[in-house]
């Protein structure tokens, strides 16, 4: 029980990075991201690639896929999202629009790597576990929980102790009031989302070591859980990630030690039990501005 | 206050669907002057305030300010040009501080000095509280403190006075005049015409998106079209 307690806890800690990125760019867009999984993805088979052809350590990939990410979300962001938000509905077309690409990244995921599941040796963090309260953890989790730390910790201190987080904030509140005081709303966004992917990329980069085998329709499922993980913290709501993620690890791995042939309907779960019982959140106001 | 003109508004056309809500409004303000821009509700008063402010496009129509053609341009180039605003409804960033929500506005290139903008509206003291937890009265002091962080020339107010107490509107009215002694030029939109007579006598009475009289004050409350509007025949 203690196992799966602490394993519930650290894997939390991880869906709460996924997570992350997806509830940032819905908070301060009000865009669904259905790509984010695949973004997810593309951030695993980066280190795979990285790792297989270069022997390259996954942090080391990780830093080069953050550079490339940013540099692409920016335009990414200018090719799609003002045109979005012109639109009478713009989180049912951001529906639509990211599910295309999410199945157009699929495909040439598919193509480049093949469908079969690949996998990168999980002791290249090292192969010794590390106790704690008693219980033995593999070193890649542990590194894969510091990673989620320090990227939450980057998420905190840009939000509320940079000048350009502290706008993200007040266009997280009241976008068109933030455009009339002089805050150029697209620059700010543009970042965010750019931020938004670099998350994915992020916790991508940590899947191997976390999930084990990964392939490209793995997008989907990712997406489905950060879904889940965001809705029952709160859209919108960074901090509430982090809870949902930690609720969401811990009854994971409840399910997966005492029902493990359910466990993989925990997302749905979830997401069913808090769509009826508090569909704004845990951490969520009654009502929703979107 | 100076005769060179600050805004010129020339034919001015906004609709939204098949309601025409600004239809062919022009008007110059000069600089340091205070305009009111009254009428009743539905007139186009505010939506004038969002096209000057670039919320929203015109659909034809000019927009001068300094001489310089800035219709259709977004709000926050509107904001660096000098231009900003208050909103009817006053929406502060409620999770940030009232410090913050100065602080995300603060502009490089000011066109006029005020100091601290919260010293001047007398929100300094609450200055690490939430937005989010004042009164009404404080988040429109807010909302002005906010549109003053840009250091702007000319401001637009919106119906700053509503809900406020008569001894709240005197103060208004006297941080108003103050910000026109120092080159701020102000156009304000206005439902409580007493309010409006402690600013200044030139008014436009607008009604069906139409500018229907302009002069001052005392000569509104006489002309035909005005009382009509107004009171009905």
């Amino acid at each position: 029980m203690l196992f799966t307690l602490i394993s519930g806890i650290l894997i939390g800690i991880f869906y709460g990075l996924m997570g992350l990125g997806l509830n940032f760019i819905f908070g301060v867009m009000k865009i669904v991201n259905l790509a984010h999984g695949d973004f997810v993805m593309l951030g695993a088979f980066g280190v795979y690639l990285a790792y297989s052809v270069w022997n390259l350590n996954p942090l080391i990939a990780l830093g080069i896929e953050l550079v490339i990410f940013l540099a692409i979300g920016i335009p990414l962001y200018y090719g799609f999202v003002p045109r979005l938000l012109k639109s009478r509905d713009p989180e049912m077309l951001s529906l639509i629009l990211f599910f295309g690409l999410s199945q157009v990244i699929e495909s040439l995921a598919s193509f480049a790597f093949g469908t079969n599941p690949d996998t990168v040796n999980p002791t290249v963090f090292g192969s010794q576990p590390v106790n704690i309260f008693g219980q033995s953890i593999q070193m890649s989790w542990i590194v894969a929980v510091l990673i989620s730390l320090l990227a939450m910790a980057f998420m905190y201190g840009y939000l509320y102790h940079t000048k350009i987080g502290i706008a993200t904030r007040a266009i997280m509140g009241h976008r068109t009031e933030a455009m009339s005081s002089g805050i150029n709303v697209h620059r700010v966004s543009a970042i965010a989302f750019a931020i938004g992917i670099a998350l994915a990329i992020t916790a991508g980069s940590m899947t191997p070591f976390v999930l084990g085998g990964i392939y490209p329709s793995m997008g989907v499922d990712l997406t489905t859980t950060s879904f889940a993980v965001i809705v029952i913290g709160s859209l919108g709501n960074p901090l509430g990630t982090i809870l949902g993620g930690l609720i969401y690890g811990i009854c994971l791995m409840l399910m997966q030690t005492y029902l493990p042939s359910w466990s993989s309907l925990v997302p749905y779960l979830l997401l069913i039990l808090i769509l009826l019982f508090r569909p704004s959140g845990l951490l969520g106001r009654r009502e929703r501005n979107a | 206050m100076s005769r060179e003109p600050l805004l010129e508004v020339t034919n001015l056309v906004k609709t939204f669907g098949g309601f025409r809500a600004l239809d062919g409004v022009t008007f110059t303000l000069h600089k340091g002057e205070i305009m009111g821009l009254v009428g009743p509700n539905g007139s186009g008063k505010t939506t004038c305030i969002n096209v000057i402010s670039g919320l929203y496009k015109p659909d034809s129509g000019n927009l001068r300010f300094l001489g310089k053609t800035i219709a259709g341009q977004a709000p926050h180039k509107m904001a660096r040009l000098g231009i900003n605003r208050t909103f009817q409804v006053p929406k502060p960033f409620r999770e940030l501080t009232v410090a913050e929500n100065i602080l995300v506005v603060h502009a490089t290139n000011k066109h006029t000095e005020i100091g601290d903008p919260l010293e001047f509206v007398g929100l300094k003291n609450v200055a690490h509280r939430k937005a989010g937890s004042l009164t009404s009265g404080q988040q429109k002091l807010l909302d002005l403190a906010r549109a003053l962080a840009s250091g702007p020339s000319l401001l637009l107010i919106d119906e700053l006075a509503a809900g406020l107490s008569p001894s709240e509107l005197d103060d208004v009215a006297e941080k108003l005049l103050t910000l026109a002694t120092r080159g701020i030029s102000l156009l304000v939109v206005e439902h409580l015409l007493g309010f409006v007579n402690q600013l200044t006598q030139r008014v436009i009475v607008m009604n069906a998106g139409k500018e229907i009289f302009e002069g001052d004050l005392a000569s509104a409350a006489k002309d035909e079209r005005v009382v009509e509007v107004y009171l009905g025949r």
